[in-house]
């Protein structure tokens, strides 16, 4: 024992500092619950209106406007023609519409876009799930985000007006 | 600076020994002379004690500390006492902001207890610290103190050093008519049968019992120490899932972040009757059970593929009640919170198709008011949903829209074709609630009126027909694989506290010269038990002396 003394000592506080250093180092790193411009945007994979499957990082590389809405939700409705012009206004520019459906029925929410005339890809939310993880809080709820995934701004409540989208889709186009 | 810690028996001490580990003379002259010796670790150094400590010395030592260790707890409940103040941030629900929620509810109080970070207290980098800093002590002072005292109590000496014998908390000196051999022999006979161990060299004895009760402590920290270690790592190694599912009676929800899924079969509350209640409570309303007939199951395919339906298989089925979880793959689903709907929420219907024209009927079909089919074959027709409204209203233009996404006021639109119906078919609106069978009415005429149906079908669902959910069940399912850990440190930790608690670490030394027989006894608890068996034992030797006479400690107690 008295030989390996030393040895002993020096493994001891090793495991130490390493399991404390591991223990304390991931109490630094919290994420936070509540989403704020800066924060990256949570990764989903939903089922489209098109019968595809579409992940968030299918969006990458280019601004994105994504807005959480529902049939049920008077200003989402107010605000849909709005979106829908704005998704032809930019499109050219490269700038991505996706409207995420707040879990209802495909076929409310098929007929809600033939009667609006919305072109832009719309996302079916399942069981709240997409809209928990984002810690939404009211209806409709819009994110600005910039091509690499972050959340540029976030505006909650609605309906927005034209001028609302245009100054958040132009500062996401400056590099 | 050499200190001489050779003593005079010949044998070389460690620095920092006060009793010689071979003869037990105080080799420290500063021992209070009226008090009975320190008996504390036999006298042993603690192993880290040493001439010229190098920093890693100073670490080791600064662990070893049981002051320190004491500190450090006594620091550890004052910061964990701080996070009792107010609601933890891992308590508020996830769509709380806890920046503005401290300042809304507490005022200024609450924003400085956010700002300092103590709303996650127990996930701080310095509560976690202090509690690594407490396992390192716990590790650090154990081993320094128990080799020592193991190589003690393994290498005793029978023959004591008479100033060690003479010190002791218990002790008898006397003269013995007898031959001092013949004298240890008997005794050892004696004192084997109550027990001891016995040891004998030639005209001195060394009797022991219980020693394993030392090692309780040790056995003890150990035990807190897997504690300790189950705790840390099951945070780091996501080896807890906490996670809810609301259910209605026969709905089959996915379990958050798993493969799983559970289905409420039934829910049931069971009310005390008059008859099974007190005198004082007879009329009160007392809950009797909460059970949740629920069934596991498990996706075996398509289970990532959002375009198909995934293939579920059955894995277990209990009856959930208040603390007995359906237990299944190390997943424990418990019976959270309930809600009783003050109207029964609909579920399903069973419609049958009503031709007014030709009087037959068709079906019935089923029709769930939560992800309805899109297509129903009934008799020669095909029944086609093209909307749904789960609770039906009209928007500022006066269209049809959904006041919410709750089944509070279902209304289908179908598109019957098919038979001896016109290519494009017929509309109808079917609202599931009697009450709005008004609204109904009114709909399908304005559209008749515009030629969109004849007027000949109808809906028909009697009371039997439909089902509904006077429940909700809100079930927590859980995971938690360090449980088994926490379980094993606790039972070795409880373990070590029996060892020390119910056993005592009992020694007689006795030693002749010449005719004067000297006897010391010493336990670490009890000594007024180890007073009157040394007395028992005396008498039994033909020595009469009160339990009390031999009390060597002149302090009172």
């Amino acid at each position: 024992m008295k030989r390996h003394r030393r040895a002993i000592q020096y493994l001891i506080l090793t495991a130490v500092l390493i399991i404390g250093g591991l223990a304390i180092g991931r109490s630094f790193y919290h994420p936070s619950a509540v989403l704020k411009p800066g924060s990256d945007a949570p990764a989903f994979k939903l089922l489209g209106l098109d019968g595809q499957a579409h992940a968030l990082s299918d969006y990458r590389g280019k601004p994105l406007v994504l807005n959480f809405w529902g049939t049920f939700c008077p200003p989402c409705r107010q605000e849909m023609p709005t979106l829908q012009k704005e998704y032809e206004k930019w499109q050219g520019q490269g700038v991505q519409f996706v409207g995420l459906n707040l879990s209802e029925d495909r076929i409310s929410v098929q007929n809600f876009v033939d009667g609006y005339g919305v072109d832009f890809p719309i996302l079916l939310d399942r069981n709240r799930e997409i809209e928990r993880l984002y810690g939404l809080r009211e209806y409709p709820t819009t994110y600005f985000i910039k091509p690499n995934g972050q959340i540029e701004d976030i505006i909650v409540g609605g309906p927005m007006t034209a001028q609302d989208i245009e100054s958040r889709v132009q500062r996401l186009l400056q590099p | 600076m050499l200190q001489n810690t050779k003593c005079e028996c010949g044998h070389q001490n460690p620095i920092g020994t006060i009793l010689c580990e071979s003869c037990g003379k105080p080799l420290v002259d500063d021992l209070p002379a009226d008090l009975p010796l320190e008996m504390r670790y036999d006298g042993v150094a603690r192993r880290s004690q040493k001439q010229q400590p190098n920093w890693l010395d100073r670490v080791w030592n600064f662990f070893s500390s049981v002051k320190v260790a004491v500190i450090l707890i006594v620091i550890t409940l004052i910061g964990a006492s701080l996070g009792s103040i107010f609601p933890q941030e891992d308590t508020l629900a996830s769509s709380v902001d806890p920046s503005e929620f401290y300042r809304d509810q507490y005022g200024t109080w609450g924003a400085i207890y956010h700002a300092l970070g103590l709303s996650r207290t127990y996930q701080s980098w310095w509560f976690i610290g202090l509690l690594t800093m407490i396992g390192a002590s716990l590790v650090i002072c154990s081993l320094d103190r128990v080799l020592p005292l193991y190589r003690a109590l393994s290498k005793q000496q029978v023959r004591k050093h008479l100033q060690f014998i003479t010190r002791q908390q218990v002790v008898y000196i006397g003269e013995v008519d007898a031959d001092p051999a013949e004298w240890v022999r008997q005794a050892s006979e004696l004192l084997k049968r109550k027990r001891y161990r016995v040891w004998t060299e030639g005209d001195a004895l060394l009797a022991e019992k219980n020693r394993f009760s030392r090692w309780g402590p040790y056995i003890n920290h150990i035990g807190l120490i897997v504690f300790l270690l189950a705790a840390l790592i099951r945070v780091m190694a996501g080896w807890s899932m906490d996670e809810f599912v609301q259910l209605d009676e026969g709905e089959t929800k996915q379990i958050p972040g798993t493969d799983f899924y559970v289905k409420n079969n039934r829910f049931t509350l069971e009310m005390y009757s008059n008859e099974e209640m007190p005198k004082e409570l007879q009329g009160a309303s007392v809950v009797k059970l909460y059970e949740t007939d629920a069934t596991l199951y498990k996706c075996t395919a398509n289970c990532d593929d959002l375009t198909k339906e995934p293939v579920l298989e059955q894995v277990a089925t209990h009856k959930i009640r208040v603390n007995s979880p359906l237990s299944y793959g190390g997943y424990s689903i418990y019976q959270n919170s309930y809600l009783q709907y003050a109207v029964p929420k609909l579920v399903s219907v069973r419609p049958t198709l009503v031709d007014a024209k030709t009087g037959k009927s068709y079906g019935p079909f089923d029709l769930p008011m939560q992800n309805p089919p899109l297509t129903y074959k009934v008799g020669p027709y095909t029944l086609k949903l093209i909307d749904i409204f789960p609770e039906f209203g009209l928007d500022d233009n006066g269209q049809p829209m959904s006041k919410s996404r709750s089944p509070n006021d279902p209304a289908f639109v179908f598109r019957i074709t098919g038979g001896d119906l016109p290519k494009e078919g017929e509309t109808y609106f079917y609202f599931a609630l009697p009450k709005s069978k008004g609204i109904e009415k009114q709909i399908n005429e304005a559209a008749a009126k515009q030629h969109q149906n004849s007027g000949r079908f109808s809906f028909e669902v009697r009371m039997e027909d439909t089902t509904r959910s006077n429940f909700m069940s809100g079930l927590e399912i859980r995971k938690e694989r360090g449980m088994p850990f926490i379980w094993v440190g606790a039972g070795i930790s409880m373990v070590g506290l029996m060892m020390g608690f119910y056993w005592q670490h009992r020694r007689i030394w006795l030693r002749f010269d010449d005719r004067r027989l000297s006897l010391g006894a010493y336990t670490n608890k009890n000594s007024y038990g180890l007073r009157a068996e040394v007395a028992s034992f005396l008498r039994g030797m033909d020595i009469d002396v009160s339990p009390k006479a031999l009390d060597n400690r002149r302090s009172t107690r």
